[in-house]
């Protein structure tokens, strides 16, 4: 039961908006761990802080073992700890399939004088990370827009190649914000069966959410954010019927 | 205007020599500022600054007796080294950091080069002239000839073939029949173009030793585009093109996914910038001397001008939109014997505003360029 990503009094203030006051959260490895909180709790904040794309004023993060808190967001990503954004981003003028393609860790082919050098191991990487690419389309009900550009894709649809793509980094982490938000029903089942598919591969996810039939359906522990401070964490059932957390969530 | 398509004239022939050997210089100078712009969507207004580099490089060290080949590379790495410095400058603030630095910092070139005597204790406003041009004093036996010829109808025969093959494939995606008259007649001129330049500069190999500046300039022109253009087109399909592209869309999604953002940047600087100085040596010989007047801005609007208008982000787009630019240049610079009895200076204020009304059109109507994708700028963000 050791965490793979845990933070320690995590504090970031905007002028006068303290966003994460001293809070705190960890994800043991091989979990679902969920993250809630009423709206403007603080909740994106703190994943731009886990994934250093805000940096914080003060605290530590440390993944599988290793302070995170100075270094550069591409080079978390590269650590193996993927995030998603809460509003998906396509790269509108990309295909469906280069948007996954890009994903690939490791490719020799972006280095640009290797271009040259060694275009067959080019070649080849590129049709592995296609046929693999192609695999994670058809899962995600995809396949038929690869071809498209991203830009084409549907709200929904996004949120699907957002977390098709950070499944193609083969990460060990991955961060997903509102991963439900704004997808109908249907998609929202396609999209938690994909989820707890990838953890039982051993894939740790840290869920933003909104939606607490997702959360109570995927998570083995939730985290509860309120006004940027921790207000309570434990299993689903457990804050289902916190008193707390029902008085933040209904504003009293 | 028919007789630069026809005829065997030689002062026409001569002229149009010159016509291409411009296009060619102008097309790497589009294919360096839309590897910047149009793949990875960095905002150089400072392209005259980078060909002054590389053009005033590649001239003091030739006139040292550094070879051409070698003092053009080093032209064009010192461009790269004034991209490197202006990204490490400017690419950690905010965008239109780098569009404004990029302005002062060609400013700053120039200024430097009109007060700096870099030949000879001679003052830098009075330019400098009397460098080595290549191939001045080749002296071809006719297999070499030959040779030459081949060459560089390879590369007219590959760019018709790939005119073909485009025409073809449009052709078969189009419904409307008035849409395949006007697709056809555009590979039509296209391909008439392109047959007309092979003419050209077969006959002016062919007659190397009638006029060896203009010659070898032709045949080093041409062939440094060719391969400029397979540079660039080779880089953006790959995996590393990617990369740019994808900070072009949101440099943040590429931070997500591991790409050293910053670092992408700098190379999309360097290496456009190298094929700037690169240019900016052909732009020197072109003219057989260099003034720091060359190297005003309106030159980095010239630039700008025949990217967009051939559409940022295709490569074939921007050697066509150098091609277009310089066509109309030379077309409308005959208007003033039309029409003797209007005065040059306004024919001049027309051409100008006549091809910003040109590119006004174009934005309202194709706003993705002549060779752009419509589908890629109605796409939401
Ligand atoms: N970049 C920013 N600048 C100023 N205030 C911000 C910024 N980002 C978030 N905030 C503020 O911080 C608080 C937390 O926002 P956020 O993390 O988006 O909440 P949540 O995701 O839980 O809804 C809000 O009051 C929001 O207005
Ligand atoms: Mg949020």
């Amino acid at each position: 039961m050791s965490a793979i990503l845990s933070a320690t009094g995590l504090v970031k203030s905007f002028g006068g908006v303290q966003a994460v006051d001293r809070a705190d959260l960890e994800v043991i490895s091989g979990s679902i761990t969920g993250l809630i909180g009423p709206n403007g709790a603080g909740k994106t904040t703190f994943f731009n802080l886990l994934s250093n794309f805000i940096t914080p004023d003060d605290g530590i993060v440390q993944f599988k073992g290793d302070r995170i808190d100075k270094l550069q967001p591409h080079r978390i990503a590269r650590k193996g700890m993927v995030r998603t954004f809460q509003v998906a981003r396509a790269l509108s003028r990309l295909s469906v399939l280069e948007n996954l393609l890009l994903a690939t860790q490791n490719q020799t082919g972006e280095t640009f004088w290797k271009v040259w050098t060694q275009s067959k191991r080019i070649a080849l990487e590129e049709k592995q990370a296609r046929d693999r690419a192609m695999e994670i389309l058809d899962s995600i009900g995809l396949i038929q827009k690869a071809n498209d550009y991203a830009g084409g894709l549907s709200g929904g649809q996004r949120k699907l190649l957002e977390i098709g793509r950070a499944m193609m980094s083969k990460p060990e982490l991955i961060l997903l914000d509102e991963p439900a938000a704004g997808v109908n029903p249907t998609l929202i089942n396609q999209i938690c069966e994909y989820i707890q598919y990838w953890n039982r591969q051993g894939i740790s996810f840290l869920i933003i959410e909104h939606n607490m039939d997702v959360i109570m359906g995927l998570c083995d522990r939730v985290w509860v954010l309120a006004e940027g401070r921790n207000l309570a964490v434990g299993t689903p059932e457990e804050i289902q019927t916190n008193d707390q957390v029902l008085e933040a969530y209904l504003g009293a | 205007m028919f007789s630069y398509l026809f005829s065997f004239d030689s002062g026409i022939l001569t002229y149009v020599s010159f016509l291409i050997t411009n296009i060619a210089i102008y097309a790497m100078l589009g294919l360096g500022l839309n590897l910047q712009w149009g793949f990875t969507g960095l905002i150089n207004f400072g392209v005259a600054g980078f060909v002054a580099v590389g053009a005033y490089g590649t001239v003091v060290l030739s006139m040292r007796g550094v070879p051409l080949p070698i003092a053009m590379m080093v032209g064009g790495l010192l461009a790269a080294i004034f991209g490197l410095g202006l990204g490490i400058a400017t690419l950690r603030l905010r965008e239109d950091y780098l569009a404004i630095v990029t302005i002062g910092a060609a400013e700053l070139v120039r200024l430097v080069i009109n007060n700096e005597s870099l030949v000879d204790g001679k003052p830098g406003a009075i330019g400098i002239n009397g460098f080595p041009l290549p191939l001045a004093n080749f002296r071809p036996d006719i297999f070499t000839r030959y040779g030459m010829v081949l060459l560089l109808t390879g590369v007219f025969g590959l760019a018709l073939w790939k005119l073909g093959d485009w025409g073809r494939r449009r052709l078969g995606s189009v419904r409307e029949s008035k849409n395949k008259v006007w697709l056809t007649a555009v590979t039509g001129v296209g391909a008439l173009v392109l047959v007309r330049a092979d003419v050209v500069v077969t006959m002016a190999m062919l007659n190397f030793r009638d006029n060896q500046v203009v010659n070898g300039l032709l045949f080093c022109s041409v062939l440094m585009a060719a391969l400029v253009f397979l540079l660039v087109e080779t880089l953006v399909r790959s995996p590393w093109g990617r990369v740019l592209k994808a900070i072009r869309e949101d440099e943040e999604v590429a931070k997500a996914l591991g790409k050293n953002v910053f670092s992408y940047k700098l190379q999309s600087l360097m290496i456009g910038g190298f094929i700037t100085g690169i240019a900016g040596a052909f732009y020197a010989w072109q003219q057989s001397n260099v003034y720091p007047d060359n190297f005003k801005s309106d030159l980095t609007f010239n630039v700008w001008i025949l990217m967009v208008l051939g559409g940022a982000g295709s490569n074939p787009g921007v050697a066509i939109g150098a091609a277009i630019f310089w066509i109309y240049t030379t077309l409308t610079r005959d208007l003033s014997k039309l029409f003797p009895m209007i005065p040059t200076s306004q024919i001049d204020a027309f051409r100008m505003v006549f091809i910003g009304l040109l590119l006004i059109g174009l934005m309202v109507w194709r706003p993705q360029g002549l060779l752009g994708n419509r589908a890629e700028l109605t796409l939401g963000k």
